[in-house]
């Protein structure tokens, strides 16, 4: 089957998609191929003019009824949608994503590229990610690169740990992930292993920080109490927690915040 | 001597059906035995004289007293229902569930006292289910149960017993040993039971004879005209003779 | 025969439970591990780590065990099943509903989408979990026009439930941030549980248990049937209803803080009556003591098995319970 899609990027770009993937989205918008957009999941947001396309509700729901009949010559899903199978049997050519690391995010860009025969825009695209990056590295103040960090992305609690890309831009950072990369992506820790690894950055979402002093033991951890904290709104933390192009954006994002920490001994 | 339980026009639906048409009565200290066909609303009328169904007309009195005047608690101190099925818990043991029928007089707060140990042996032994008394229920057989549950409700030491087929899964000896009982506890105070066996029934000292949700007969164990509507009412399947002071009722074949 | 049994019984969860109690100090990030209780009592941290995360937290499972356990037996003496258990009633959905509508909240609030969303998160899980248990229950009860007939009580639970799932179903679609939140509730876990909670829970049982063991006669009476109950001259209804009051109060009071824990409540009692069956106001203890020994030794295994992470303790006791059922099921099958 992969060869006949690939077949059929060849014969013609795509010009009606549907997204079920807010990466997968933000890319194609990346790729300038915005316009070809006919439908979107719930969760895509961003550039605004997508907030303006119908939503097709998310990976679980998403409306199968509604999406054939936008008549999309593709359709981007995640390995996790249940529709894919649906939407092949009714002739739609289904191409399903993983957006899981930095690695993933180039793959995708490249693989997207080729559909829309813009491969030349694509390799840009990558290249000035990589450069937010770089830029975000060296934002960095030095008295903050190797610090400990826990980066929380539930108040269970579950960390981002060194595999996700959440990590790898951290990692990027130059900052020590307290997870191990063992544990997988996106680990749920016990409260206790946080505490014992004393983190010297905690970054996570402002909500959650405001109630974190109040889990026991936490109170004691040095971030909190000398405020070596990183708290982003919803709408910031959005974008960090976003496997896509705006990854280059939440690396500066992050950088920024480390570098307004201040100098605080270690 | 006033009768401990009376109804006048007792009126009683089960579930949009009437059950009781107007039923007039009065129960008499002694031994009173409710007999009829499978429907004749012989436990209905139990129930409702012990206060445990509501009426859709006429009136109970208990030992003079409208029932409705007495608390819940009075009226259970004055009157032991025993049911007809009885489900038994296998986890009580016999002990405990005869304890169970102290409740009126303890309450949920007060603590069994010497007064009500005694009660419970008394009527353990009664019903000569005493040597089970730490046995868990469910290791006896009915008729077992049947004689604890019956000690339950003598354990009230209430003036007034109405017993739901109390003689059900017992052996002949316990049945007579029940029949016994029924007697001495009615020379003291008054007993009513619903009775399936006819010969059993006609021990009491009064028999009433229920039949479609009346009393269509009611006399001294005796009586002629109860033997006569006794016959009728069971379609001539039994018929009433007389064994010395006794009288008996046979399957007519 | 069976009151030595009954003693031994007590005894052995006693002993259990101090057990248990010195365990969960050593189930930690490390995995269960003495040797390096030892060495952190020794250090700096053993204020820090035992006293403040892990001691708390192994009462509070042991605790929240108790009070789903005397819940479980209650259950199973007011419907006269012994497959009852204290999430019939909606106190579960309720809870679950709760939890997921300040979540939900939450997530809107920050989003700025609705302003009342931000109010409304500040409710905080913990009162929003053991308001909506009891509030659950209440619409049971309104359904069921009051505790007068067990089988009404029964549909009318199942219907709360029903309904209330499909309304956190519904929620968790719309406001997807609210999923995470909520598996982590149905799955239970002992996380967050400080000294206040310990306080909250303790306070909890030291109320309902006594009370529950003087209503012991009336789920003794209702062994019997409910005519014999009330020929006993008890007020069934009131009574009824002041059950259902503490169920919820028990039940909501655990989940609160615990989570949705499942099996516990049905497992204590059953395993009480297996072992040393009795009357009510036995069995109701015996059954608090079982179900904290049954939390604390899920709980301590779930911190320390895949250390450092953890497992939620709620899908510990569903393998347990589930492998107790099928136990019970071949039992059946021989005999």
């Amino acid at each position: 089957m992969a060869w006949l899609l690939v077949g059929t990027a060849a014969a013609a770009p795509p010009q009606r998609i549907v997204s079920l993937v807010p990466g997968l989205t933000e890319s194609l918008c990346v790729l300038a191929a915005c316009a070809r957009l006919v439908g979107t999941d719930r969760y895509s947001n961003w550039p605004p003019e997508v907030q303006a396309l119908p939503k097709l509700g998310g990976l679980d729901d998403a409306q199968v009824e509604r999406i054939a009949a936008l008549k999309p010559d593709l359709v981007l899903a995640a390995p996790s949608a249940r529709a894919v199978e649906r939407l092949q049997a009714l002739g739609l050519t289904v191409i399903v994503l993983h957006t899981r690391s930095h690695e993933d995010v180039q793959h995708n860009l490249r693989r997207l590229g080729d559909l829309l025969g813009d491969a030349g825009r694509a390799q840009a695209a990558w290249a000035a990610i990589e450069r937010q990056m770089a830029e975000a590295a060296a934002r960095v103040p030095p008295a903050q690169r190797g610090r400990s960090v826990y980066f929380e992305v539930e108040s269970t609690p579950y960390a981002a740990g060194p595999q996700s890309f959440i990590g790898q831009t951290l990692q990027r950072l130059s900052l020590h992930n307290i997870v191990p990369a063992v544990l997988g992506p996106f680990p749920k820790l016990s409260p206790e292993f946080v505490v014992r690894a004393q983190p010297q950055i905690v970054i996570a979402e402002d909500r959650n920080l405001r109630d974190m002093a109040r889990r026991p033991g936490w109170a004691a951890l040095p971030a909190l109490q000398s405020q070596q904290v990183c708290a982003f709104p919803s709408a910031s933390y959005e974008v960090l927690v976003r496997p896509g192009p705006r990854m280059g954006e939440a690396a500066l994002q992050l950088a920024d915040c480390l570098a307004g920490l201040g100098k605080e001994p270690r | 001597m006033t009768a401990a339980l009376r109804a006048r026009d007792l009126r009683v639906a089960l579930g949009g059906t009437t059950v009781l048409h107007g039923v007039s009565l009065e129960l008499h200290p002694g031994w009173t035995a409710v007999v009829g066909p499978n429907g004749a609303g012989k436990s209905t009328l139990l129930r409702a004289l012990a206060g445990l169904l509501p009426r859709q007309a006429g009136q109970v009195w208990l030992q003079g007293r409208p029932i409705d005047d007495w608390s819940a608690r009075q009226r259970a101190q004055q009157i032991a229902w025993l049911a007809q099925q009885g489900q038994a818990g296998g986890d009580l043991t016999v002990r405990e569930l005869v304890e169970l029928g102290r409740l009126p007089h303890l309450g949920l707060f007060g603590t069994p006292g010497p007064q009500d140990q005694r009660c419970v042996e008394q009527a353990m032994l009664a019903t000569e289910c005493a040597a089970w008394a730490e046995r868990p229920l469910r290791q006896l057989s009915g008729g077992e149960r049947q004689r604890c549950l019956l000690a339950r409700a003598l354990a009230v030491r209430s003036p007034v017993l109405l017993l739901d087929e109390p003689t059900t899964h017992l052996d002949p000896p316990h049945q007579v040993a029940v029949v016994r009982l029924m007697q001495a506890l009615a020379r003291q105070g008054t007993v009513a039971s619903v009775m399936h066996d006819l010969p059993l029934a006609l021990q009491a000292d009064r028999v009433l004879l229920m039949h479609a949700g009346r009393i269509v007969a009611s006399g001294a164990h005796d009586d002629p005209a109860l033997h006569a509507a006794l016959t009728e009412v069971f379609d001539h399947a039994v018929r009433i003779e007389r064994v010395g002071e006794r009288h008996i009722a046979l399957p007519n074949l | 025969m069976t009151p030595p049994r009954r003693g031994r019984l007590l005894w052995a969860l006693l002993a259990l439970s101090a057990l248990l109690l010195l365990a969960g100090l050593a189930a930690g990030g490390d995995g269960w591990s003495p040797a390096g209780l030892w060495q952190l009592l020794q250090g700096p941290d053993a204020a820090l780590i035992v006293g403040q995360i892990r001691a708390p937290r192994t009462l509070g499972a042991w605790l929240a065990g108790g009070l789903l356990g005397l819940a479980g037996a209650l259950a199973q003496g007011l419907f006269r099943n012994p497959l009852a258990d204290p999430f019939l009633l909606g106190s579960a959905s309720g809870a679950s509903a709760a939890v997921v509508a300040v979540l939900a909240a939450g997530a809107l609030g920050a989003q700025g989408v609705m302003p009342v969303a931000g109010w409304l998160s500040r409710i905080g899980l913990v009162a929003a979990a053991f308001g909506g248990a009891l509030g659950g229950v209440l619409l049971t009860l309104l359904l069921a026009r009051g505790a007068q007939h067990t089988l009404r009580l029964l549909l009318a639970g199942v219907v709360v439930g029903v309904v209330l799932s499909a309304f956190s179903d519904l929620i968790t679609m719309l406001v997807p941030e609210a999923l995470r939140g909520r598996q982590v509730f149905m799955l239970g876990s002992t996380g967050y549980l400080g000294w206040d909670s310990c306080a909250l829970l303790a306070l909890g049982l030291a109320l309902t248990l006594p009370l529950a063991q003087r209503l012991s006669r009336v789920l003794d009476a209702l062994v019997l049937g409910e005519d014999s109950a009330r020929s006993l001259g008890l007020a069934l209804p009131q009574l009824r209803l002041l059950l259902v009051c503490l169920l919820a109060a028990a039940t909501g009071l655990a989940v609160s803080q615990a989570g949705l824990v499942a099996f516990v409540g049905l497992a204590a009692p059953h395993l009480v009556r297996r072992i040393a069956p009795g009357a009510h106001g036995y069995t109701l203890l015996a059954s608090t003591g079982a179900g904290a020994v049954l939390l604390l030794a899920a709980d301590v295994v779930a911190r320390s098995l895949i250390a450092p992470q953890e497992l939620p303790v709620g899908v510990l006791t569903a393998l347990f319970g589930g492998i107790y059922l099928l136990w019970l099921l071949s039992r059946q099958r021989e005999a």
